[in-house]
């Protein structure tokens, strides 16, 4: 019983970061940046969610709109002054993923700045709640925010299939020059996409903010994280990322109940280690270089 | 002589005498906090050279690299404590150790470029941060405490002062030499393109491997002294991304692929850093100003002070080793 449990709730947590990491993967595959700085745009997402419930008791599961809203706003601000000039070049370059480690600078250092570093979460009524199957007991604020974060995949992944800019954005992503041949607003797609993944990010911090307790700093502790379950996945495969995200987290649970709670990451780093050794392009991406 | 020789040879001198002045309190005052800027500077000068061994000329971005050097003064601290010596009896075995973790690491990370290398080399400080944190032989969280040295408040930088020159100077050499041996020509040839240079008879994995080996050593044998320096080795004061993206930072604003880049960039950046301190005080606004800071180097000049001014021409002869 305490397996299935720990099962459930290590598929629930590999939900959410799958919901994390989905945003990085399509920035990834349409646009070639390895965005470093989304895990402090979810961490924006998640101080948003914070205030809103602090100042106006709104709850996390309703604020995802507005949470992402902000980070869309914040991605598309960051967009246009930063990368605006990179997005041209259809190749991977270094500087760009400097860029983007220089941008998480500057974001981690103002919301320390305002915030302090201090542990902060969100405790609607259900955070700590918990609902009983029998002898299994799964607290609320996981299995909510594992549902939604795989409804938002479902959707993403249902927008990406059937509708014509996903369509786009999806064919931008396989070879931008023959997109651009066929006539898509490339340079739209691609500011669409940022834009898009920005608001995944805050959707994410939101639930986030009920899940983990959360501070500034946090977020190199998530890059890495989010990185190994995108380069496990194959770069800019959502499919890809979403089943690494399941198994390691899983995983991760397991080492986290049986062994000792605090090295539950250290499968992630473990995994991203094995797979270079092993197979250094990803379970089921595509070759990059 | 030229000025390219005279003023590299005039500024060592300088430098070497300088602490001296700390004699003479009497005509200088006390000017402890000055030696620990410079000696400062020469430590990250240590780390930003071989930083620029495998970052600059192979084209490896490691933002991890505070991983060796918290290797290296693991190791020295540890068997200064169990072998009661200084640490700078242990400066060779503190490199060799970082690097032969370095050739491990090197072996497995070096496979894949880009993206996944970088991504790698966070892992590296977070996976053992969580090891250093929980092992129980090396203090825990808590760390290694060492004793301080027996000079006199006046006098008790001096060791640490010249032993990051000495290493300073031998890193930059090294770097140098890197420059400009066949092994470094290799090396560039790497950074272009990997499958081509192999075609042209280049054997890729031992140039890669030996150069990240190398600079793991340098970066190693300064954490022995920096432990020293610090009397205390804890997994939160080595292992933060700060001091690797400090590095990064410093060899991009001066000029990544250079010689001198690695030096001018390091010597503005601690100024800089110096600034803020007065003005600000140490707060957050720190790290926002050194992500500004990367930032505007990497959109208006990614080829750094060195870089940039070498192509227009005007570099001062005296920085212009190749």
């Amino acid at each position: 019983m305490f397996i299935i449990q720990t099962i459930i709730l290590g598929l629930c947590l590999g939900f959410v970061y799958a919901l994390m990491a989905t945003g990085l993967t399509l920035i990834f595959g349409v646009m070639r940046i390895v965005n470093l700085a989304h895990p402090i745009f979810i961490l924006v997402g998640a101080f948003a969610a914070y205030y809103l419930f602090v100042i106006f008791g709104m709850d996390p599961i309703f604020a995802i709109p507005l949470c992402a809203a902000t980070t869309a706003i914040l991605g598309a601000i960051t967009y246009k002054l930063v990368f605006e000039k990179d997005a041209g070049s259809q190749t991977y370059s270094e500087m760009t993923v400097l860029l983007t480690f220089g941008t998480a600078m500057v974001l981690d250092g103002t919301l320390s700045y305002l915030f302090k570093n201090t542990q902060r979460i969100t405790s609607p009524p259900y955070a700590t709640d918990a609902i009983f199957i029998g002898d299994i007991f799964l607290p609320t604020a996981q299995l909510y925010s594992g549902l939604i974060s795989i409804a938002l995949i479902v959707g993403l992944g249902l927008f990406l299939k059937f509708s014509k800019l996903g369509i786009a954005i999806r064919a931008t992503s396989l070879s931008r020059v023959n997109a651009e041949l066929v006539g898509i607003d490339v340079k739209f797609v691609c500011i669409f996409s940022f834009v898009l993944g920005c608001a995944l990010a805050g959707a994410a911090g939101s639930l986030v903010s009920f899940v983990f307790s959360f501070f500034p700093a946090k977020h190199w502790e998530w890059i890495a994280i989010l990185m190994s379950l995108v380069v496990l996945g194959g770069m800019g495969s959502i499919l890809g990322v979403v089943i690494s995200a399941a198994i390691l987290s899983v995983m991760a649970s397991l080492v986290g109940a049986f062994i000792a709670p605090a090295w539950s990451t250290m499968v992630f780093f473990v995994a991203l280690f094995v797979m270079l050794l092993v197979k250094p392009h990803g379970m089921f991406g595509k070759y990059l270089e | 002589m030229d000025s390219r020789k005279i003023i590299p040879i005039a500024t060592l001198v300088m430098l070497l005498f300088f602490p001296l002045i700390q004699f003479f309190p009497s005509v200088f005052g006390d000017q402890n906090y000055v030696i620990h800027l410079m000696l400062y500077a020469f430590y990250y000068m240590v780390m930003t050279s071989s930083w620029n061994i495998i970052g600059g000329y192979g084209g490896f971005i490691s933002v991890g690299h505070n991983a060796f050097l918290c290797i290296g003064a693991y190791i020295a601290g540890y068997y200064s404590i169990m072998w009661g010596v200084s640490p700078f009896y242990l400066i060779l075995l503190a490199g060799i150790g970082a690097g032969i973790f370095g050739f491990f690491v090197g072996l497995i990370t070096l496979r894949v470029k880009g993206p996944s290398f970088i991504i790698s080399s966070i892992a590296l400080i977070m996976i053992l941060r969580i090891i250093f944190d929980r092992w129980e032989l090396v203090g825990g969280a808590s760390g290694i405490t060492l004793p301080y040295n027996s000079l006199s408040v006046e006098f008790s930088k001096f060791p640490h002062y010249y032993g990051f020159l000495a290493l300073a100077i031998i890193t930059i050499y090294m770097n140098w030499y890197v420059r400009h041996s066949k092994f470094g020509l290799a090396l560039r040839a790497i950074s272009h393109d990997e499958i081509r240079s192999a075609v042209a008879g280049i054997n890729v994995k031992y140039i890669k491997v030996t150069a990240f080996v190398l600079s793991t050593f340098f970066i190693g044998c300064a954490g022995a002294i920096w432990a020293d320096y610090l009397t205390y080795v804890r997994p939160n004061i080595f292992l933060i991304i700060l001091i690797a993206a400090n590095v990064v930072l410093m060899v991009i604003l001066g000029g990544m692929g250079t010689v001198t880049g690695p030096i001018v960039g390091t010597i503005i950046f601690i100024a800089f850093n110096e600034l803020i301190l007065s003005y600000l005080g140490a707060t957050e606004l720190n790290l926002l100003f050194t992500g500004l800071l990367l930032v505007i180097t990497l959109l208006y000049f990614p080829n750094g002070i060195v870089g940039t001014l070498k192509n227009k021409g005007k570099l001062p002869r005296f920085l212009d080793w190749g």
